[in-house]
Order: structure tokens, then C-alpha cells, then sequence
């Protein structure tokens, strides 16, 4: 079976799963609230920042701090080994359990073990080594894998553990959770007691000292760390910090972004061997081994993009955020590390190959950057890892043809978006494309076309005239020249939203104007991997705007915003003076809603009609997440009177991305269906949002379950409310 | 900077880094608090945070006032075995125990831990912020009382008290030789392994009852 077909397979298996969901689901509601309470009173962004200057720092040097760790550890008595590969690291720890005559080993939760797959190599060579995690354990007596960094076996019911238990104990025991890890206390404590050597991971590892930190809640690492005559540590390469007091950031976080708690039961620092009893009665210095483990990581810190994933701290709060992760769970993912940072992990681990299917699970909502401790720009790093997949691996044919010679011949593009529009059926429904190119790429199905508009805005803008009823007011900065960027959605689908900022502008006494030369802003091919057709729509479109000469660009999408903001530098990086032009252009770019905020005193100065009722805001994930915008629209849409009735989980995504719901529309009509519904519980006459692509996605929604709640841009309520 | 802190020694029972740690957390250090209305701030933080998290919190006059708590949890519990590890505070505190109500053991603590069912021991640290203990738990016996039994008593000395988890840090970093085991705990062990219900008492103690001594004796901190 193909990669491809297996995570199709899995994906069906982890969507019948209702344990899964209801698990994952329940937690990824809480544990937004359970965080941001933990972090009451830290900021997060300056310890972030300070995070990733300590792992940042470390990654650079990574060699470096790795033989200052060695002299260090071994000055305080540990005996440290550098294992080069998966093979090298298991090869040591079966010698040295033949050396001691050990058959029993107990382990505490270890993602670089379990990287290698150490259980089941040292099963083969007929030891016996328990997990003592109570999920690990669980999963290891029923042979599954853990589907989540931080709790392994959140997919299981309380039922299948009181089977599997009871299998192990030979007694029938009840789904009583406290009564089932009292049985886990028991029969794992008799292992500890037994055992001749305990193998741990690390979370940290710091140079300057030797000493290695454990971070657990359950404490079945300080036993295993304090019992056993032997202690084992593997630690992957990138748990190194330069000096002591480098824990202290990560240590704040770990906790509170992995569970949402301020500190977990037990943090554990060990500096050298330390007194333990031997089997014959004595007490003496015990031994302590530590594997640095370096299988990839060498590679992904040589890699100028990817060397930033080794300041990840593994919290898995990017898991938890995600919808995608949400809906699936971690088996979906087929490897250890799961969710974004574990298709990276995965690419330099197990190889770019198994990697280069997963990352087609990722939607591009961003929403785990915002997130991450490490300050990881983990969808920078999924863009990176799609772009290099399509270079080595090409696109299929049709795809090829349109990201590669289409899009960037503006003309030829235009007409074929025109040409579709003919073809299109009249009063077609459930239109479904968020990037529109796509649906020249061959990537629809019949029914999921978008509804182009009979007159794309960038016709209709030739002849904008003054708006009927709008009142010109003089105002001390009036006639700022502001350019707008349509956009491919805005300008076929919904030119309705070019029209009404056109009048709201206007209201404010601002003269917009369209330049022509505009066209795709390129997220499509970005998200496609393919980059040069992404560099050439980027120079298009800045030239465009340096041509017509204007103060201010403003655009009613979100994702077009971000790629004129941020993307467009990121793309001409190598090329010093395109950079500075799309610095220059950067500079100017704000969206729609945010813009007239700003200009109008939060709605204020546009004395809007006042029509009262209840409306419902949907937080894009581009909005709220790359551009940080949430209080503005809510502020235009009291300034109108409109009464704003949250709904919950206002910021998780609509369920699209590109392509995604040709690729998976299984998954994006899961997330699509949770949004509809915290919707309709919401109890608004209307539902506003800032991004043509989700209410493209949400109007389809609504509209195919037959329901008639209007969908409309912040714009176009202002433009009708003026 | 050094010199001083070989100076003396009190504690006794830390076998390998004898006379480090507990001189240096003398009054005047940083990261230790002296102040009285700060220490009354940081005790009541401290309690907030620790019952938070299941942990029971006390707050006895003297080392004898301590022995007489114990002897109320033992009561309580029906405790017939206790494992102590050794230190002065710990030893006043095992003297309001009457040897008919319960067998104390302070030696060969691999064996006596596994079946104790209490635990006994004193901290070195308590960090308000989150509730935390912390300890040089390098000599083995301070790790076994305070993982096998299901039960772990904790003293503490009032004024040794931390505002936040990173002053524990600084002031582990400021010895001249990090001990071999430094542990922290916060409230008893837990997980939520299954169906994510939290569930008390995994692997280490089911419950930590944490007993802040004003005046320990000894050379104390006034
Ligand atoms: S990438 Fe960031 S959010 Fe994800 S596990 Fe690593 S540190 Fe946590």
C-alpha cells in the first residue's frame, strides 16, 4: 500500500473512532482555558522570546555544547556515549544489559526511545523492559502506539483499559478509573523493586553542568531514576542548553503549555550518579550511562530552514490547537511525533519521503504558531517541506500546468477564470474553492465549484463612480490614495466586497483605486510548494502597486494581507532589491476592516445607521492568528448597534485550505459541521467574518444543510448600514 | 564567594554533599526571604497554590507542635509503619511519638520504604508560586521516604521560603557544585492517563501533607 492510500485508510479508521473524537475534542476545548490560566500573570511572549534564544542559541552550537555536556557529566561520574544512529544507541544499551547480566528494565516515558524503537528491539533480545508510564504501559500491553506526545493513550475508553488489566492480572476488574491505576501501582511497583536497570529520557540536558532534567507528573521517573543499581539516559541532541540557568524558561512553559498546569508533581535534576541499593543490601554510587542521540539532528541543524524545529520543547500544544490533529488523533500520522512538528520531526528522523504525505494534512490555518513555545514558525516549516517534496517529486500534470504557466501569465489566467464563469450552471449551490486557481488546477469535483460573479470586480472597477447616499466630509488627512487588492475571490466571486469598501472608503473621504496589473496574490502556489510561480505573482502584484502610486493598500482578505505583509519578503529573500520593494510594499498593507477602524475611530466618524439585532462573529484563522486582529471588527459592529453574541470557539477554523477539501473532505466536513454548529448555537441573525474564502466555506455550509443564516463581511455590513 | 560554605554544617544527613546546601541557604542569601510580612505573604501564596493541588498544608509553632501533627495524621490514617529520612527537624519531630502507636524506622530505608506507610522527611525549600518543595534529595534515603510510601510528610522551616521557581533555580545555581539530585515536588503524583480523569497517586505518594515549622531549633534563621 502507498504512503498515500495507508493515511487515507487511517484517516477513515481515526474518523470512525468516536472515543478519539469525543477525548481529543473535549480537550482541545479545555485546554485552551486551562492554559491561558496557568499563564495568568507571565507573559508569554517575552518567555517565548526567551525560549527561543536559549534553544536557538543551542541548536547553533550543538556540537559544541554536546562535548562540553560529555566533560561535565563525566567529571561528576556519568559515562556518556554518542550514539550516531537509531542502531548505535540500542546496540549500546543491549551491551551493556549482557555486560551486567540485567534482564529487567524498567522505563519511564521517552519520546527518543520511542523514536528508535527501542521496546521492541530489546524484546527481541529477550529482555524484559516495562514501561512504567500509565499510558505508555497501556499501550505496550495491548501492542499500540501512542497517539499524542503528552498522552499517549488518550484514544482508549476506561473500558478497554479494565480489559486489558484484566488480562494482565488474570481477575475481572470494573471501569473504575482510580481502582484501575491502583492496579497499575501495584503491578508496575513490583517491577521498580525488581529491576536492574531504568531507562529515562530527558527534557533537558545542559551543558555547563552535566545535569539532566525530567519533567513527569506520575513520579514513575524518580523511581526509576532512584532504584535500579543502573540508570540509562537517551537524550536526543536537541534537549542540550548551554548553561543552568537556561532551564528555567523552558521549565516555565513546558507545564503549562503541555497540560495546562503551572508545574506538573515532579521536576527532577540529576547531576552525575547518585547513591542507590544494590541487590546485595549495600548502598553505593549507582551508574549512570547517557546516550546523546543524534539520528538526524546534526542534519536538520546543518538545514538553514528546518535547523528551527530543534527548539521545539515538545509541549504538543501544537497538537492540541490543531483541527486537523483534533479531529484524527496522532495514529493518523503513522510515526511518533505527530501533528506539524511531527511531520518535521519525522522528515529528518524517518525520512523526507514518508514525511512529504503527511504534510498534505496540514490546513495552513497557522493557528499552532501563535502557540508554540518555541516560537517555531511551524507552517513556514510544513511551506518548506511541501516546496521541497514538489521539487524533488514534481506535481501531476494539471496542477503543474496551472501553478507553473498559468497563474503567472496574469492575462491568460483572467480569461480562463472568465471562461469558467460561462461554463458554470446558473443558481449553482455549495460553492467550495477557497483559492480559486485551484479549481483550474483540476482539483474539484463538479460540485464544489465556485460561483464566479458575471462581472469580476477588477471590470467593474474602471468605472467606480460615488456611491448614491454616501456624504463627502472633509477631513484634515482626506484624500489618502489607497490602492485595493482584490484578490481572486473578492475580484470573481464576491466583487460585492470590493464595491462596498469602495463605499465605506469613499464615506471616509479616501480616494481607492484598483490597480489592474494586480492579480493572484500567490498563497495558492506557495501552499502547493511551488515557488516560482509564487516569486512571479509577488513581483506582479508589487509592481502593480508601485506603479499606481498609492498611500495605503487594503485588501478584505486575510490570507492575501499576510502574503502581501509577510510572505512576499519571505519569497524574495535572496534578491536584495526585490526584498526592499516588498518591505516597502509591506509596509503599506492593512486589511480592510482594520484599516477603517483605525481611520474612523473605531466606527465612530462613519455615524452609522443603527439597526440593532444579534450578530455572531467568526474569528478567520488569518485574521486573528497572523494578522492578531479581533477587537476591531467587533468594535465596527457595535458602532452599528449590533449586538455581538459570541459563539464558542470563535476562532477555530472553518475546516478549509486550498485544496484540502478535495484532498480530505471528510476531515473538512468534520471541522466544517463543528464550526456550523457552535454557529446555530450562537443564536444571531447574522454571522460576520473578515475573509471571502471562509464565507465562501460557511455560506456553502449553511446553505447545503438548507439553513438561511446570511453570511457577510464586516465591509459589507458597514457599506449597508452608512 | 566560596570558602565560606564549608564552614557548617548542620544537617547530617546529606551523605555525598555534606555542609553545601543547608549552610548556604543562611540567612542574608538570595533567593531566601527574611522580611516578615514577606514571608507571611509568601506562606499564605504557598498554601493557595499547594492546596490547589491536593496537597494538605500546616503551620505549627515548633519542632514539638510538628510531632504533635504527626501523630494526628497517624491517628488519622491508622499509620502502624513510618519510613524517616534523618535530619535534625525530623528527629525533635519523631520524638512526640510514643513507640506503642507506631514503628519508626531511619535506617535500611530500601527495605522499610517498600511497606512504610508513611513516609517522613524534611524539605529544603518552598517555592510560594506554584506550590512547589524542593530538596537535595541526593542521599537515597531522602528519595525513598518521599516515593514509596503512600504517604509523604514534608517539613518545612518557615523561613525557608522562595517567592517563585526560578529564585530555586538561581539559588541551586549559585553552590558551587550542583548536587547530585535536586527534586521538586508539587502535591502528590497524579495522571490523567485514563480518559483524562485526574486520578491521585500513580506511581508516588497518594498524599503530601506539608507541615511549615516556625521555630525548628537549632541554628535557626531569626
Ligand atoms: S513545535 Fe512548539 S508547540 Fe509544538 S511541541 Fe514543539 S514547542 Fe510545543
Amino acid at each position: 500500500m502507498s504512503d498515500k492510500q495507508q493515511i487515507k485508510r487511517n484517516i477513515e479508521k481515526a474518523l470512525a473512532n468516536e472515543n478519539l473524537r469525543g477525548a481529543l475534542g473535549r480537550f482541545g476545548n479545555d485546554y485552551v482555558g486551562a492554559r491561558e490560566r496557568a499563564y495568568t500573570g507571565k507573559d508569554f511572549q517575552e518567555l517565548r522570546d526567551r525560549i527561543a534564544a536559549v534553544k536557538g542559541d543551542a541548536a547553533a552550537r550543538m556540537e559544541e555544547l554536546a562535548r562540553r555536556f560529555t566533560e561535565s557529566a563525566q567529571a561528576r561520574g556519568a559515562k556518556v556515549f554518542r550514539a550516531g544512529t537509531a542502531q548505535d544507541a540500542k546496540d549500546y544499551i543491549k551491551n551493556l544489559a549482557q555486560e551486567k547480566g540485567a534482564t529487567k528494565i524498567v522505563k519511564s516515558k521517552s519520546m527518543a526511545t520511542e523514536e528508535i524503537h527501542l521496546n521492541e528491539y530489546l524484546g527481541r533480545q529477550g529482555l524484559d523492559s516495562v514501561e512504567t508510564d500509565l499510558g505508555e504501559w497501556i499501550l505496550q500491553l495491548c501492542g499500540q502506539k501512542p497517539s499524542h506526545m503528552v498522552m499517549p493513550a488518550i484514544h482508549m475508553t476506561r473500558d478497554e483499559v479494565a480489559d486489558i488489566f484484566s488480562k494482565e492480572t488474570t481477575q475481572e476488574l470494573s471501569a473504575d478509573i482510580p481502582k484501575l491505576v491502583g492496579v497499575a501501582r501495584k503491578q508496575l511497583r513490583k517491577k521498580f523493586l525488581a529491576a536492574d536497570i531504568g531507562i529515562s529520557g530527558a527534557n533537558i540536558a545542559v551543558a555547563e553542568t552535566g545535569t539532566l532534567v525530567i519533567v513527569t507528573n506520575e513520579g514513575n521517573a524518580r523511581l526509576t531514576t532512584t532504584l535500579p543499581p543502573v540508570h540509562v539516559a537517551v537524550v536526543g541532541l536537541e534537549k542540550l542548553v548551554d548553561v543552568f540557568t537556561g532551564v528555567k524558561s523552558i521549565i516555565e512553559a513546558l507545564p503549562r503549555s503541555a497540560t495546562g498546569q503551572k508545574i506538573t508533581s515532579y521536576i527532577t535534576m540529576i547531576t552525575g550518579p547518585t547513591p542507590a541499593a544494590y541487590p546485595d543490601g549495600t548502598v553505593q554510587e549507582k551508574e549512570l550511562h547517557i546516550i546523546l542521540l543524534d539520528n538526524g539532528r546534526t542534519e536538520m541543524q546543518a538545514d538553514p530552514v528546518f535547523k528551527e524545529a530543534l527548539q521545539c520543547i515538545r509541549c504538543a500544544s501544537c497538537l492540541n490547537v490543531c483541527p486537523v490533529f483534533q479531529l484524527l488523533g496522532g495514529h493518523v500520522y503513522g510515526h511518533i511525533y505527530t501533528g506539524g512538528i511531527g511531520t518535521i520531526l519525522t522528515a529528518f528522523f524517518n525520512g523526507f519521503q514518508e514525511a512529504g504525505e503527511l504534510q498534505n494534512l496540514c490546513l495552513g490555518c497557522e493557528r499552532c504558531k501563535r502557540f508554540c513555545p518555541g516560537k517555531i514558525d511551524i507552517p513556514k516549516l510544513i511551506r518548506e517541506l511541501r516546496s521541497r517534496v514538489v521539487e524533488k517529486g514534481g506535481l501531476p500534470g494539471g496542477q503543474k500546468f496551472v501553478l507553473e504557466k498559468v497563474l503567472p501569465n496574469r492575462k491568460l489566467f483572467h480569461r480562463l477564470i472568465k471562461a469558467g464563469q460561462l461554463g458554470q450552471k446558473p443558481f449553482q449551490k455549495g460553492a467550495r474553492i477557497r483559492h480559486l486557481p485551484m479549481f483550474l488546477a483540476g482539483l474539484t469535483e463538479g460540485r464544489s465549484l465556485p460561483v464566479i460573479a458575471d462581472k469580476a470586480f477588477r471590470d467593474q472597477a474602471r468605472n467606480l463612480s460615488v456611491p448614491e447616499g454616501s456624504s463627502k466630509e472633509s477631513t484634515p488627512d482626506s484624500k489618502e490614495k489607497v490602492g485595493f487588492f482584490a484578490g481572486c475571490l473578492t475580484d470573481f466571486v464576491y466583487p460585492q466586497l470590493g464595491q462596498a469598501a469602495y463605499k465605506v472608503l469613499k464615506h471616509l473621504n479616501r480616494e481607492m483605486v484598483f490597480p489592474a496589473g494586480q492579480t493572484c496574490c500567490g498563497v495558492p502556489a506557495v501552499l502547493m510548494g511551488v515557488r516560482e510561480s509564487a516569486v512571479q505573482l509577488a513581483q506582479q502584484n508589487i509592481e502593480a502597486f508601485e506603479q499606481a502610486g498609492v498611500d495605503a493598500v487594503v485588501t478584505c482578505c486575510p490570507s492575501c494581507a499576510q502574503a502581501l505583509k509577510e510572505r512576499y519578503m519571505e519569497l524574495l529573500e535572496t534578491d536584495p532589491a526585490w526584498h526592499e520593494r516588498a518591505k516597502a510594499l509591506a509596509g503599506k498593507v492593512q486589511h480592510v476592516t482594520a484599516y477603517v477602524a483605525d481611520k474612523s475611530g473605531d466606527g465612530s466618524s462613519l455615524r452609522l445607521k443603527q439597526t440593532g439585532g444579534r450578530v455572531t462573529y467568526h474569528d478567520s484563522c488569518h485574521m486573528k492568528g497572523c494578522l492578531g486582529i479581533t477587537e476591531e471588527p467587533r468594535q465596527l459592529l457595535a458602532a452599528a448597534g449590533l449586538e455581538l453574541a459570541e459563539m464558542e470557539g470563535s476562532d477555530l477554523c472553518c475546516g478549509f485550505g486550498g485544496s484540502y477539501s478535495v484532498k480530505f473532505p471528510s476531515i473538512s466536513r468534520q471541522i466544517l459541521d463543528k464550526k456550523l454548529h457552535s454557529m446555530e448555537a450562537a443564536n444571531a441573525a447574522t454571522v460576520a467574518l473578515d475573509c471571502p474564502g471562509c464565507k465562501l466555506q460557511i455560506s456553502g455550509g449553511l446553505d447545503s444543510r438548507g439553513k438561511e443564516l446570511p453570511v457577510k463581511h464586516t465591509v459589507e455590513i458597514l457599506a449597508e448600514n452608512l | 564567594m566560596t570558602g565560606w560554605r564549608r564552614e557548617k554544617c548542620r544537617s547530617g544527613y546529606c551523605t555525598l554533599w555534606k555542609c553545601w546546601l543547608i549552610p548556604s541557604l543562611a540567612p542574608g542569601r538570595r533567593g531566601i526571604v527574611m522580611d516578615g510580612n514577606k514571608l507571611e505573604q509568601l506562606f499564605a501564596k504557598f498554601k493557595e497554590q499547594a492546596e490547589a493541588i491536593s496537597a494538605r498544608v500546616y503551620r505549627v509553632h515548633d519542632s514539638s507542635a510538628a510531632g504533635r501533627q504527626l501523630k494526628n495524621i497517624i491517628k488519622e490514617l491508622n499509620i502502624k509503619k513510618i519510613a524517616a529520612a534523618k535530619s535534625e527537624l525530623v528527629s525533635d519531630c519523631l520524638k512526640a511519638i510514643k513507640s506503642q502507636d507506631v514503628v519508626v524506622h531511619t535506617s535500611d530505608l530500601r527495605q522499610h520504604s517498600e511497606d512504610a506507610e508513611l513516609g517522613l522527611s524534611e524539605m529544603d525549600m518552598a517555592i510560594a508560586e506554584t506550590g512547589t518543595l524542593a530538596q537535595d534529595s541526593t542521599a537515597l534515603d531522602q528519595r525513598l521516604v518521599s516515593t514509596l510510601p503512600p504517604v509523604h510528610v514534608a517539613l518545612v522551616r518557615i523561613d525557608r521560603q522562595v517567592d517563585k521557581f526560578v529564585d530555586a533555580v538561581d539559588y541551586f545555581n549559585e553552590q558551587d557544585l550542583l548536587p547530585g539530585y535536586i527534586a521538586f515536588i508539587s502535591g502528590p503524583s497524579r495522571t490523567a492517563d485514563i480518559e483524562r480523569v485526574l486520578t491521585i497517586g500513580v506511581h508516588g505518594p497518594e498524599q503530601l501533607y506539608i507541615i511549615f515549622v516556625d521555630q525548628a531549633g537549632g541554628e535557626t534563621c531569626e
